[in-house]
């Protein structure tokens, strides 16, 4: 039974999941898989979708940590929507919440003059946190956010397909 | 001259000191005895200044330690404006990132270089002899030559930095503005730091046309966005699309992570393998995080004994997504291949 194989060359030798985007696919199916595990207790399976996606958002987000304001962003609103749901005067809350969001104006009216503004507008709506930033913050934070996108899709299939095969 | 001198001095005072409290304090209180102490020279206490002790200001002068670069201090000392100019740049320099800074740096001493020899300076023949000397030692190699260059792109770069970090324009406290925009560029501070943001803007365009696939045939930001933002749309649709599946896959499986652990050992490594070994080799080589710990000593177990797979221990399952997630690198598609292969062995 105990067949020493040697290591896999292509896995062993440089720790390949040491590559940044290893490292957030991993940290992400942890905290997503601990996420689901606990869902498919509780929740019924009316709303299982949405909560499923939420806790994708959630789990990726903090995976990344609040070092991006994209992620942190996420993890505003889950905290502010979780404490809403905790409070008993819900809809006071709820506006103010939601009027401090839209006080985060952006950054920078000028740069929209100068750079497609049309598709800033777009990518503002996309990208979680996007309201409060300059146009060069949003296009760095654009791009960490497409990167941890993919991760999670990846993941994610991986994970469906694990699952459907099985 | 003399309004001006007076002026810029007590700017003077305040930025060197900044930049390097206990040395400048030192050749600070110096200077400012020199100065306060020669009003009967008339309005000429700057001259006062540089003839009494003209060995003792340029030492004062040397002593300004940039920390940045080993160029000397920017040595002008015709000009306590230039001097002020440049303890500001070496504020930068020590608080901000260093590929700026040194630009600045040079920029500055360049520019400086450059008005020294341009203008001709008022009264001091002495600290120009000085300063020429000292100065080439280190700049001549890299800066004379390329000095309209760097002077013009560090322009930016030091409007920027200056219009980023110092809360008051530079333009306002020193009465040369011209010194900044060079060569054919536009000489407004605006412009200047507008141009800087533009090529941030550039560069990280750049990044993204990288990042999103079938950018880079495409030429203009506009149509680049475009592209950028379908990808974006695109990925969200796709996890919400996943999500959806495995809402709908979930009821059905009860996430029993078993076959999770079938799947991964086989897709982990190469084909070959009997999957068995795999995970608890893996495991040690390449999780990371603490949880791990935890899980790892089961593991071990799990992996020697190929019927256990059947017995459901999470925290050992736990592991499993993580490590077939990470055979992302290679190719995906062995891992669905493998999880049915072995299911075929066993």
């Amino acid at each position: 039974m105990t067949t020493t194989h040697p290591k896999n060359p292509t896995t062993h030798p440089k720790n390949p999941t040491t590559n940044p985007s290893s490292v957030i696919r991993t940290r992400f199916a942890v905290r997503f898989l601990h996420a689901m595990k606990k869902l498919n207790k509780k929740t019924p399976p009316s709303r299982r979708y949405h909560t499923i996606r939420a806790a994708a958002c959630a789990s990726m987000a903090s995976a990344v940590g609040p070092r991006r304001a994209w992620s942190r962003a996420i993890l505003r609103k889950i905290r502010a929507r979780t404490l809403h749901d905790h409070l008993i005067h819900k809809s006071r809350n709820h506006r103010l919440i939601t009027r401090r969001k839209s006080a985060g104006l952006r950054g920078n009216p000028r740069d929209q003059e100068e750079v497609g503004f049309r598709q800033e507008d777009d990518l503002r709506g996309l990208v979680p946190g996007g309201e409060g930033m300059g146009f060069c913050r949003l296009l760095s934070e654009t791009a960490h956010y497409i990167k941890c996108l993919r991760a999670q899709v990846q993941v994610m299939t991986n994970i469906l397909d694990h699952y459907s095969s099985s | 001259m003399e309004p001006k001198v007076e002026a810029t001095q007590p700017q003077f005072r305040s930025g060197i000191s900044g930049a390097n409290p206990v040395e400048m304090g030192l050749g600070f209180d110096e200077i400012h005895g020199l100065i306060s102490a020669a009003p009967g020279t008339g309005g000429s206490s700057f001259t006062a200044l540089l003839e009494l002790p003209p060995p003792q200001a340029v030492e004062l002068l040397v002593k300004e330690d940039f920390p940045v670069k080993p160029m000397p201090p920017p040595i002008f000392p015709s000009n306590i404006a230039l001097i002020d100019r440049a303890s500001k740049f070496s504020v930068f320099a020590s608080a901000d990132n260093s590929p700026e800074s040194t630009n600045i740096l040079s920029a500055s001493s360049s520019m400086k270089l450059d008005l020294v020899k341009q203008e001709p300076l008022e009264s001091d023949s002495h600290p120009n002899s000085s300063s020429p000397a000292v100065s080439n030692q280190s700049l001549k190699s890299n800066k004379r030559k390329e000095r309209e260059k760097k002077v013009k792109e560090s322009n930016k770069k030091s409007k920027k930095v200056v219009a980023n970090e110092a809360s008051e324009d530079s333009g306002e406290k020193l009465p040369y503005v011209h010194v900044r925009a060079r060569r054919g560029q536009a000489t407004d501070s605006h412009s200047l730091a507008e141009r800087a943001r533009r090529e941030k803007i550039n560069a990280r365009m750049k990044l993204l046309q990288e990042l999103v696939p079938g950018c880079n045939k495409i030429s203009g930001t506009a149509m680049v966005l475009d592209e950028i933002i379908n990808h974006v749309q695109a990925l969200q649709r796709q996890v919400e699309f996943l999500s959806m599946r495995l809402a709908a896959v979930n009821p059905r499986i009860d996430f029993n992570l078993d076959a999770l652990l079938a799947g991964e050992g086989g897709s982990s490594i190469d084909n070959s393998y009997p999957g068995t070994f795999a995970p608890s080799i893996w495991s040690e080589g390449q999780i990371n995080g603490s949880r791990q710990h935890q899980y790892q000593q089961p593991w071990h177990f799990e992996g020697l004994h190929q019927p256990s797979w059947g017995r459901e221990e999470d925290t050992s399952n736990f592991i499993t997504p993580e490590t077939s997630l990470l055979s992302y690198d290679s190719p995906a598609n062995s891992a669905s291949l493998h999880s049915s292969h072995l299911k075929m062995e066993l």
